[in-house]
């Protein structure tokens, strides 16, 4: 049973289409990173996925389920702006917040207790929202929407305003939730996380998917055609024929290849000519890469 | 569903209330706005007291019959009484003696006058007043009344009518209000009053609406909450709460009136104090005001996307309301005129101008029943409008919307 089902969904706002044609799925105890540029409609998919707005065409399931707001209950939802009263203290929010999603008033009190614990901010319970900072604040909202125990956690750029340590904190719950057979899904611009922590992708941009799968696969779309070799000594093998283009810099080679099977035939080449090789490495392209080669082509608009 | 619904509404409602309840404000406002209008109140009462209450008057005149004549007029009536000092002018320097004494700081004296009575030279006779302050009118206007009244009751003496007669024909009339056709001047005061006070509640509370809905809007809370409840729960749940909110400071208002008016601390002479049934009407029409506005306020609120925006917009919740301020006097002076007839039968003006009615007029069980079922089904379908707007405008960031837009949003759902 997929948690999350969307089917061939649509959205036009205006004259504006948000989104088009949108499919994916996820399946429980899963890292799913929603990646896109700005605008290309990773809010607008997930405001459907959690019924904020409906689709024009296509369906969205949840559970395993055609979407009623019932299920909104074992939904977690984190916004990509922090959504807190100013002037509402934490501990009244994170109950209000909760008994809106179902809790009794104790149960509420006494998780957000557990929780300020467990994401170390047990100073800001007394606290109005207004004097916090705003990696308080963010994780405070990040509380907010795990109180009560849901089954799928979407988080819409949950790190962005955290310090490194912090944002380590949230990431380790995040990867503790997914071992607990929850299903999450994450949007982000940081390619480094999503590389970390999440098992499957789905890029997309104009509102439209371009790739989508587990992280293996989506990189096995995509050449293994980079290669770095430090090295002293004869450096001639940078002109074999199989190199494309390269840049050496303070004894490492960078090098871009024609072709895959040109690394071992340059590797060759260069013991031939007994050049001392200290590090050999064929790489993978990283997302980041991915990224910018599916999207950078669209990026005018 | 039903009841996770209710029960969605109650909780949004209740956060509403006690926020604002336990917020300083609420008590500043409690306490301040009723001080204010005792303020009033009692300034207006004192103001009129000391107007014309000119208490320490001198006439320089060789006529002992006018100066009597004139001192009777000026103590008779329903004014303050003043002490009437009478000179002769012959006394050598009266008049630089008076004017010392109307220069003096701690002088009591609040003016002069010099009269020469007539004679065949001049048959109305010349007189002169010299007031400590100009701007006293109404002292002036009691000495021009006081000497038309002592030449008068010199006239009808020396046509042969005796003293008795000449009293009791210049006695002054006493005009006795029934309060009970609602026109006394007590209901007229308490009219002004009642209006002011719905007029400011229903204004205050509607802008509430719209404002926290805009607070939610640039926090973006409403992306928490839309995502386990829908716009029209939240949209209940607020005007119910802000609106309790306004209930409790009016009730809160109306149970210091009572105490106040039991303890005595307040004259019984001033009826500022609404009746039961006065009272029960304030509050349903306030509850409808309210509910109109802030429906209004609460689309205006989820089309903008900050104070300033909303304070641009404003004016379409005011403009009604300010057109009940420029037919107000009319409403209070002619309550079952045309005006207030029409006035009250409009929905926007409805709170303002059929209250004031029951207050002052008789507007009859039917008219007042049929202004709050028209008031119902304006309010359903601004309901029906305003929810629209806001469950799409809630979510619309940017720009402020123009009409063709708010009309697609209409269509959306």
């Amino acid at each position: 049973m997929s948690i999350v089902e969307l089917h061939n969904i649509r959205k036009v706002y205006d004259n504006k289409v948000a989104v088009e044609g949108l499919t994916l799925s996820i399946e429980p105890g899963t890292m799913f990173g929603l990646l896109g540029p700005n605008g290309s409609g990773k809010t607008s998919s997930i405001r459907m996925m959690i019924g904020m707005t409906m689709p024009d065409s296509g369906t969205v399931s949840l559970f395993g389920q055609p979407f009623t707001r019932e299920a909104l209950s074992r939904v977690g939802y984190l916004p990509e702006e922090r959504g807190l009263y100013k002037k509402m203290k934490v501990m009244d929010q994170l109950i209000f917040l909760g008994r809106l999603h179902g809790l009794s008033e104790g149960t509420a009190r006494a998780r957000s207790l557990a929780w300020c614990e467990r994401i170390e901010i047990t100073e800001a319970i007394g606290k109005k929202t207004e004097e916090l900072s705003k990696g308080m604040q963010q994780k405070i909202q990040f509380i907010a929407a795990l109180l009560h125990d849901p089954e799928l956690v979407i988080m819409d750029e949950p790190m962005s305003g955290l310090d490194p340590v912090n944002a380590a904190l949230l990431q380790q719950t995040l990867i503790d939730l997914r071992k607990e057979g929850k299903a999450i899904l994450f949007s982000t611009h940081r390619m480094d996380q999503v590389e970390k922590m999440c098992d499957e992708i789905a890029l997309i941009s104009r509102g439209k998917l371009m790739l989508s799968g587990s992280m293996r696969e989506v990189k096995a779309g995509y050449p293994r055609n980079r290669l770095q070799v430090a090295f002293t000594g004869d450096g001639s093998f940078i002109r074999h024929p199989g190199v494309a283009d390269v840049k050496v810099e303070a004894g490492v080679a960078e090098i871009t290849l024609r072709d895959e099977a040109a690394a071992q035939q340059i590797l060759a080449d260069a013991l031939a000519h007994g050049t001392v090789i200290t590090r050999f490495e064929v790489l993978e392209p990283t997302l980041e890469e991915i990224f910018i080669e599916t999207v950078g082509g669209q990026a005018d608009a | 569903m039903h009841s996770s619904s209710l029960q969605n509404i109650w909780l949004v409602a209740r956060r509403e209330y006690l926020e604002r309840v336990r917020a300083k404000s609420f008590l500043v406002m409690t306490i301040l706005i009723p001080a204010l209008m005792g303020t009033l109140v009692l300034g207006s009462a004192l103001i009129n007291r000391s107007l014309g209450s000119a208490s320490h008057l001198a006439i320089v005149t060789d006529d002992a019959q006018f100066a009597t004549n004139l001192q009777t007029e000026m103590i008779s009536g329903d004014g303050a009484k003043p002490k009437l000092d009478v000179y002769s002018p012959s006394e050598p320097g009266i008049r630089a003696q008076l004017d010392a004494q109307l220069k003096a700081k701690d002088g009591t004296l609040d003016g002069y006058l010099v009269a020469t009575p007539p004679s065949p030279a001049s048959p109305r006779g010349a007189y002169e007043w010299v007031p400590k302050s100009k701007a006293d009118v109404i002292t002036k206007a009691r000495i021009e009344d006081g000497i038309r009244g002592a030449l008068t009751r010199e006239t009808l003496a020396r046509s042969g009518m005796g003293a008795a007669e000449v009293n009791s024909l210049l006695a002054p009339i006493q005009l006795k209000t029934d309060s009970s056709g609602g026109g006394s001047g007590a209901a007229f005061g308490s009219a002004y009053g009642m209006f002011f006070l719905m007029y400011f509640v229903i204004l205050f509370y509607g802008m509430n609406v719209a404002r926290s809905i805009i607070e939610e809007k640039t926090s973006r809370v409403f992306e928490v909450l839309l995502a386990t409840m829908k716009p029209s729960d939240m949209l209940a749940g607020k005007v119910i709460g802000v609106g309790a909110v306004g209930l409790t400071q009016v009730g809160i208002w109306i149970a210091l009136a009572v105490a106040a008016v039991e303890s005595q601390l307040v004259g019984s002479n001033v009826h500022i104090l609404p009746s039961a049934g006065q009272a029960a009407l304030f509050v349903v029409f306030f509850l409808l005001g309210y509910l109109l506005y802030s429906s209004i306020a609460a689309a205006l609120g989820a089309m903008t996307n900050s104070e300033q925006e909303l304070q641009q917009m404003q004016i379409f919740l005011m403009l009604p309301l300010i057109s009940c301020t420029v037919v107000i006097f009319n409403v209070v002076t002619n309550p079952d005129g045309p005006i207030a007839k029409i006035f009250s039968f409009i929905p926007f003006t409805t709170p303002l101008i059929m209250y004031t009615r029951v207050i002052v007029g008789k507007p009859g069980a039917l008219a007042v029943g049929g202004s709050i079922v028209e008031m119902a089904v304006t309010i359903a379908i601004v309901l029906w409008f305003a929810s629209r707007i806001y469950r799409v405008g809630i979510l619309m960031y940017g720009k402020k919307p123009n009409l063709p837009e708010i009309v697609r949003w209409l269509k959306y759902s």
